[in-house]
């Protein structure tokens, strides 16, 4: 699993996720949310990038089918076991990073 | 020692070149030691000063302390773990972070100074059947180690965030105090201004200093055991070359998870990676009228009228941090992120009386670590959460916001009984910094994985120091613990093997 770059799988539930969280972060830094995002979920140790990986692929299959925003709402908003640590951990990625490197960011993710 | 090089990069000698080594240098040391953190260092500076060919091998990288910005992200990237996020599976799941550097955790911690608990010294010794283990030896090497590291308090003002600690718990009468940190001050220095005594600036350069050597970014794969002897170790290079170092003595430090995973991927068998013991948290985040944020630096007041049991301090409220603390509850807690400096995030750590597991995975690099909190733990940490929230509103806290999903905001004491109903350990945000005790120490093979000096049972020169040797979590920051407890050990291993050209 190591081998398998999670940017592709993790990338597209991360910034569909980050787009309804906080509307308003603006294109490029949210690319640069999801990229860090990815990098971090590469560096998982071995069980739990497995485990994060699973999640992931089935959360990139939904994504594929239609009515995928209402799946994305659905996910950010229930606490669902195990996929719903899959969201906290994406989320709590994005939010660190975000408001690390632009501490000014407002709360639906607008630069002040 | 360290120095500046003619390129402005600071160099240590002793550390090796890896891409030096990595292309065909063979090394063999009479006595390798695995990491380099509180019990590493100590471990190697020791040996290497009584005479003894001394090799330390660090799977991280080494930094130096002003590269990086404390408690930031950066930091995590190059000093922790998988940049910091590590977890023991349960319900709930528990958040860990090991540093992954020269220094290990010394690096990265908060600084903050216990000495080992006599009371705690008396029951390991008669529960685990520790042989020779005195208190006053312990209190003894204890000074000796506030010495090394300049133990004091903090010169002039502390912070805003400490501050809050102690007027919350005076107001409540409940116990509380400064806690030392090994950090040194410039003279009229404050809180901010101190420069941590870390294992880089200390026990190190002390090794270096005797002759020890030391590699970093080379993980050691397994040591090399036939007959419960070892012979050397399989490391590989963060290039992926693979090498193997030949040695007499291997003594393994790398903390209470790669410890006994090293040693279970080695064959090792025993009490190893079985009675992980850590100290677990829940958090809340306070926001008062003035600034109180800084970023950089912790609070050095704790609260310990609750104490073995249940314990409060401060931690890093940067404004990643704070975001991460109001992340289980975005929807109703966001808006207080444009006020981060108004705010500081705070713990409630217990006595746990559940234990965890380390197992190690054929074919995976690494090893599988679970935790089970009991139901007295869980009620501590909910009764812990709401004293904790008492004490944010006795210091004048406009709100509190608890880290656990759905949780209340709380602004008065009405909202306190809303929040312990609402509160349960699953749905919070649970984390640890103090991993200990997957190898016990003592002579009571039922529980313990090495002997009363650190000796893996079952094996002749494998030895562990560090604080997977500690029978349990200590209810304090460990790390004076681990470093008395290596101090001891170690100087037992000189006594019985002599100087190293003996």
């Amino acid at each position: 699993m190591r081998s398998v770059p999670s940017a592709p799988l993790v990338g597209p539930f991360a910034d569909r996720l980050l787009a309804l969280d906080l509307p308003e972060l603006d294109r490029p830094r949210r690319a640069e949310v999801v990229a860090f995002a990815a990098r971090r979920v590469d560096g998982l140790p071995s069980i739990m990038r497995i485990g994060v990986l699973i999640i992931a692929t089935l959360f990139r299959v939904a994504l594929l089918v239609p009515g995928s925003s209402a799946f994305v709402r659905f996910v950010a908003r229930t606490p669902l076991p195990l996929f719903g640590e899959y969201v906290r951990l994406i989320r709590s990625l994005g939010y660190a990073y975000v408001w690390e490197t632009w501490p000014g960011t407002q709360p639906t993710g607008a630069a002040t | 020692m360290a120095g500046d090089a003619a390129d402005g990069r600071r160099y240590v000698s002793g550390l090796l070149d890896a891409a030096a080594i990595a292309a065909g240098d063979a090394l063999d040391a009479e006595v390798v030691v695995v990491g380099s953190g509180a019990g590493g260092a100590v471990t190697a500076a020791l040996l290497a000063e009584a005479g003894f060919d001394v090799l330390i091998v660090e799977e991280g990288p080494w930094v130096e302390q002003e590269s990086v910005r404390p408690f930031s992200l950066e930091q995590m990237d190059w000093q922790y773990r998988a940049g910091g996020v590590t977890v023991a599976l349960g319900l709930p799941s528990i958040a860990y972070t090991e540093g992954r550097c020269a220094g290990g955790g010394t690096e990265v911690n908060s600084g903050l100074y216990f000495r080992p608990p006599v009371d705690l010294i008396d029951r390991w010794t008669t529960d685990y059947q520790i042989k020779d283990l005195d208190p006053d030896e312990i209190a003894g090497i204890a000074d000796e180690v506030e010495q090394a590291l300049d133990v004091g308090k903090v010169p002039g003002r502390k912070t805003p965030g400490s501050e809050i600690l102690r007027r919350g718990a005076a107001a409540l009468g409940w116990r509380h105090s400064e806690i030392p940190r090994w950090m040194t001050y410039p003279p009229g220095g404050d809180a901010v201004t101190g420069k941590r005594q870390s294992m880089t600036r200390t026990y190190l350069p002390r090794a270096f200093a005797a002759g020890a050597r030391m590699v970093v970014d080379c993980r050691v794969d397994k040591l090399t055991v036939g007959k419960g002897v070892a012979t050397g170790l399989s490391v590989r290079y963060s290039d992926g070359t693979r090498s193997e170092i030949r040695c007499r003595h291997a003594i393994v430090c790398g903390g209470a998870i790669q410890t006994p995973a090293l040693l279970q991927r080695s064959g090792v068998r025993g009490r190893i990676g079985r009675s992980l013991a850590v100290h677990p948290t829940v958090k809340l985040s306070g926001r008062f009228a003035g600034e109180v944020n800084v970023p950089d630096d912790v609070p050095v007041h704790q609260v310990k009228e609750f104490a073995p049991d249940l314990s409060f301090g401060g931690s890093a409220s940067h404004p990643g941090l704070v975001a991460l603390a109001l992340s289980d509850h975005w929807a109703e807690f966001s808006r207080a992120i444009t006020e981060w400096r108004r705010i500081c995030i705070y713990y409630a750590a217990i006595t746990s009386e559940g234990r965890g597991v380390v197992q190690a995975v054929p074919g995976l690099r690494d090893p599988l670590v679970t935790y089970r909190l009991t139901h007295r733990d869980r009620e501590t940490l909910r009764s812990g959460l709401a004293r904790l929230a008492l004490l944010m509103l006795e210091a004048g806290a406009d709100e509190v916001y608890p880290s656990f999903r759905g949780a209340p905001v709380v602004r008065n004491r009405r909202d306190l009984a809303t929040m312990q109903q609402s509160f349960a350990a699953s749905k919070a945000s649970v984390m640890t910094v103090h991993l200990c005790s997957t190898v016990p120490m003592g002579e009571a093979l039922d529980r313990c994985g090495a002997d009363s000096f650190g000796r893996v049972h079952g094996t002749s020169n494998v030895w562990v120091n560090d604080a997977s040797l500690l029978p349990s979590a200590p209810g304090v920051n460990p790390q004076a613990t681990v470093m008395a407890f290596a101090i001891r050990n170690v100087r037992r291993f000189i006594e019985t093997n002599g100087r190293g050209d003996a």
